[in-house]
């Protein structure tokens, strides 16, 4: 089985972000990088899909250079070999166009799953995976907390809401989302980082892969979350005082 | 005077045919001897070289060699009747080697030692003083062995400890009765040929018992690491720690053989004592097992074979068994070592290990908060942040980080220090030392904490450090020097200490029980400097297993992370011990040693005695003038 897990390295969740100057994205350069937390666990679930039933984890990561390190670990918790799309402008990238790369870079090798995380933890779109399964024909299924092989494709399960699961089978090649904590997470080893080091990271360029870059989606500027604390006394009898509380939550925060 | 004592009796002549019989008897033996005994020679030869080891400065070397080998002083110290016992047979050893080469050499007509002779007489009285001593140790070391029975020494009763105690109690008795017979009758001849065959029969029972301590154990003293837990850096890209027989240095191997199976490491080992798989004397007895079956060259996993993956991992580190040792074996290298090969490999699979090892990997601290908490407390505390201009850092770890009493504890330092005028700051930010993931084994976590915090550290221009914790101290002092310079770090006992006649003392009657944190006490000798700060607060009273004996209170080598222990808590029989000591106050000096027993005091309920730090009983008897008590002097 050939699997190829895309990852993505984001700021460190402990990471106290500032807003850079051109006011698009953020300051890069204090910053702590982690790899993405569901990424982690659709590396975890491709890991132990080849430990099951054989075959081959490619990791595939866009960014700049310092992606390196986050594409080592992968490599060092096990995945066979690595593909780096090195692009400075990662942030400036819609959904669309970091799909167009990943989708280009793992079209060549034909895989028979393609997994990722759930959602980037900087910006949280949820879309890439999806769209990568677009790009490259395949079905897909987002969401998933396991994976089990069958003869003719995979069986998954999905997380709906509140605690609801739902078991969906399809064809491979397939891409799946993954969704954190449906594995538990090997940690990194040092015989595992020894052995990455002779494991090969194939480096790409969006001009290789010949991609269009033009985003569909731009970036205007970005902020950071105000903080406030505001606070109102309601007055009048207990029925008047509910029933402008309960306007002030349907039509001010926006909560009932 | 000396001319009325008797004259030790030997056989007057020796014919041609007993000459070639001794000649015959003495080869045999010693061929026997050097057969068995150089099959554990070559196993320890073969062993993989120790990488870092150095024979210089030498002078530690031989100050331990004479002072626990040839004096016997530890042996003698830790257990007083068996210990004494022992020594005399050591010494009577030690002075019988003349005797013995003087008596093969009278057997071949060359003896050397006149018996009627002014230096002969002397050496011979010389040697029967010990003799007896010797003979009378060998009966009680008997006694206790096979009547007694001490459960440490094991269930077995070895038929062939019986057998060499036999053999030296006749090979004293002979000697000693060769005093009271004539020279040249049967009788003595009859002694010198009963103390021959004892001698030729003992040889060969050394090599493959434990007897072998007596050729061994010597060079095992002598052959030491140098310090306490002194964890050897693992060398190349294909050292992972002990994974296999081809990872055992001839360090490991010779402490292997040189058990002495006394027990010792048992009888004080946490583990041991609470039920657990973990024996650190089966430890070392299992890796002579292996390499008795596989050798030092094999590829067969250490774990798995003769030791359990389990009980390497119920180690504390507490490091009573290495303290204990008479033969100088250093469990902890080893079971840090056995550790190392499971984890570094990700043989290891533990739900709380990893969730710990992923915490570190992820965030900064081991217990797996955010960062920012830590900002908060500082802020909320107003602790100074260190500039360069203070005199000390303070680093808070990841218990006075996190952790809601390690933090009282940082806090009440920060008012003693205010109080006494000296300055600190505390790190912007922190990392953890990595003690955790050090001791488990993790040596690319470990690697990582270190350097990053060295590096932060480097930059920082600190030059004195002060800590509420014994792990972050022995860390970053020792554990720390693979990757670097680490500063200068001290202990806040060791800090108030220093500054004891300038804080108060209380006035009330209190009796308090101070527990000895193991890495404070047995990991840096620091036992007297917290006494003293604890006896400024009241009246000191000990627990029956205080200093270098204090039992270890269980979250010792990353145990405090990982989950339920099997057997009973080592916390709560650590803490029961407390307790009964009738003190109102139980004072500790380690933020681990704190939530181990705050926890199994709450299991206790009402009426258990109050838990203190030693800085907290300092704080609490400060003038409360001073309500903004970080800003500094």
């Amino acid at each position: 089985m050939k699997i190829m897990v895309a990852i993505k390295q984001v700021p460190d969740r402990d990471a106290q972000v500032r807003i850079n100057a051109s006011a698009k994205w953020i300051e890069e350069s204090d910053l702590q990088y982690a790899l993405n937390e569901s990424d982690a666990y659709a590396l975890e679930e491709g890991l132990q899909l080849k430990e099951k039933h054989g075959g081959e984890v490619i990791v595939v990561s866009a960014g700049p250079e310092r992606v390196g390190s986050t594409i080592r670990e992968a490599l060092a918790k096990g995945a066979d070999r690595a593909i780096h799309i090195v692009c400075d402008d990662i942030g400036e990238r819609d959904a669309l166009s970091v799909a167009r790369l990943l989708a280009a870079a793992m079209k060549p090798e034909s895989p028979d799953l393609v997994l990722t995380g759930l959602q980037s933890e900087d910006l949280g779109l949820g879309q890439t995976g999806v769209i990568v399964a677009e790009l490259l024909g395949m079905p897909h299924a987002s969401l998933i907390l396991q994976v089990e092989k069958t003869e003719t494709g995979v069986t998954v399960k999905q997380e709906l809401e509140e605690g609801w699961f739902q078991t969906i089978e399809l064809p491979t090649p397939a891409v799946l989302t993954i969704q954190s904590g449906g594995n538990k997470l090997r940690y990194a080893t040092l015989m595992g980082i020894k052995r990455a080091k002779t494991k090969e990271v194939r480096q790409l360029t969006a001009t290789e892969l010949a991609v269009d870059a033009a985003p569909v989606v731009v970036l205007e500027r970005i902020t950071l979350p105000k903080k406030q604390k505001s606070t109102q006394m309601l007055s009048g009898t207990a029925a008047e005082a509910a029933a402008a509380l309960v306007q002030k939550l349907k039509f001010e925060v926006h909560v009932l | 005077m000396i001319v009325l004592l008797p004259t030790l009796a030997e056989p007057e002549h020796f014919s041609m045919v007993e000459k070639f019989l001794l000649t015959g008897l003495v080869a045999v033996s010693a061929w026997t001897f050097w057969h068995r005994f150089g099959l554990v020679l070559d196993k320890i030869l073969k062993s993989k070289k120790d990488a870092g080891f150095h024979l210089f400065p030498i002078g530690k070397r031989v100050r331990d060699f004479v002072w626990e080998v040839l004096c016997q002083a530890k042996v003698v110290r830790e257990r007083p009747l068996p210990g004494l016992a022992h020594a005399f047979v050591f010494w009577g050893f030690c002075a019988f080697v003349l005797v013995t080469l003087n008596h093969f050499a009278t057997g071949l007509g060359i003896g050397f030692l006149d018996s009627a002779g002014l230096v002969g007489r002397f050496y011979f009285y010389f040697a029967a003083a010990f003799a007896l001593a010797c003979a009378v140790g060998i009966l009680g070391l008997f006694v206790r062995r096979f009547l007694v029975r001490p459960k440490w020494l094991g269930e077995k009763l070895s038929w062939e400890s019986g057998l060499i105690a036999l053999l030296i109690f006749v090979l004293m008795a002979t000697y000693l009765a060769s005093f009271f017979v004539a020279d040249g009758g049967l009788a003595v001849w009859i002694l010198w040929w009963v103390h021959t065959l004892a001698l030729l029969t003992f040889l060969p029972i050394i090599p493959h018992t434990k007897h072998l301590h007596l050729v061994l154990s010597p060079a095992t003293v002598f052959l030491s690491r140098g310090g306490f837990s002194s964890i050897p850096a693992l060398s190349g890209d294909e050292d992972f720690g002990l994974v296999a027989g081809t990872d055992l240095t001839q360090l490991v191997s010779l402490q292997a053989y040189s058990c002495v199976e006394c027990g010792r490491c048992t009888e004080h080992c946490p583990a041991a004592n609470t039920g657990k798989l973990l024996n650190p004397k089966e430890i070392i007895l299992g890796l002579r097992g292996y390499l008795n079956e596989y050798g030092p060259a094999a590829e067969e996993p250490l774990l798995g074979k003769y030791n359990a993956q389990q009980a390497a991992f119920q180690c504390t580190t507490c490091g009573a068994c290495e303290f204990q040792c008479p033969v100088g074996i250093e469990h902890l290298p080893i079971i840090v070592g056995l550790r190392r090969g499971a984890v570094n490999t990700g043989a290891w699979e533990d739900e709380y290990g990893s969730k710990l090892f992923l915490a570190l990997e992820r965030g900064s601290n081991a217990l797996g908060l955010s960062a920012s908490e830590r900002d908060k407390f500082i802020e909320k505390q107003g602790l100074p942040i260190f500039d360069g201009t203070q005199e000390y850092c303070l680093w808070l770890g990841c218990m006075g980080s996190y952790d809601p009493k390690g933090r009282e504890i940082v806090v009440a330092l920060a008012r003693v220090m205010s109080y006494l005028g000296v300055s600190y700051g505390v790190l912007r930010k922190e990392k953890c030392t990595g003690d955790s993931a050090r001791r488990l084994g993790n040596d690319l976590l470990f690697q990582q904490m270190a350097e990053a915090n060295l590096e932060a550290i480097a930059k920082s221009k600190v030059r004195k450090m002060v800590s509420i914790c014994p792990h972050c101290v022995r860390t970053i002092q020792e554990d720390w020097k693979e990757y670097g310079t680490p500063p200068e770090i001290e202990h806040h006992s060791e800090f108030l200490a220093r500054f004891a006649d300038r804080l108060p003392k209380q006035k009330v009657e209190e009796k308090i029980v101070f527990h000895d944190p193991c890495y404070l006490g047995r990991y840096r000798n620091v036992y007297d400097e917290p006494r003293t700060v604890a006896a400024l607060a009241g009246e000191l009273v000990e627990a029956p297993r205080h200093r270098e004996r204090s039992f270890c209170c269980g979250a010792g080598g990353g145990l405090a992370f990982l989950g339920e222990e099997t057997g009973e808590r080592v916390s709560q029989v650590r803490t029961a011990e407390l307790v009964a000591t009738g003190a109102q106050t139980i004072a500790a000096a380690c933020p681990f040693c704190n939530t181990m027993f705050r926890d199994a005091l709450a299991a206790r309920g009402e009426g258990a005695p109050e838990l203190m730090d030693i800085a907290q009983l300092v704080a609490r008897e400060l003038p409360r003038s001073k309500d903004n008590f970080c800003s500094g002097p």
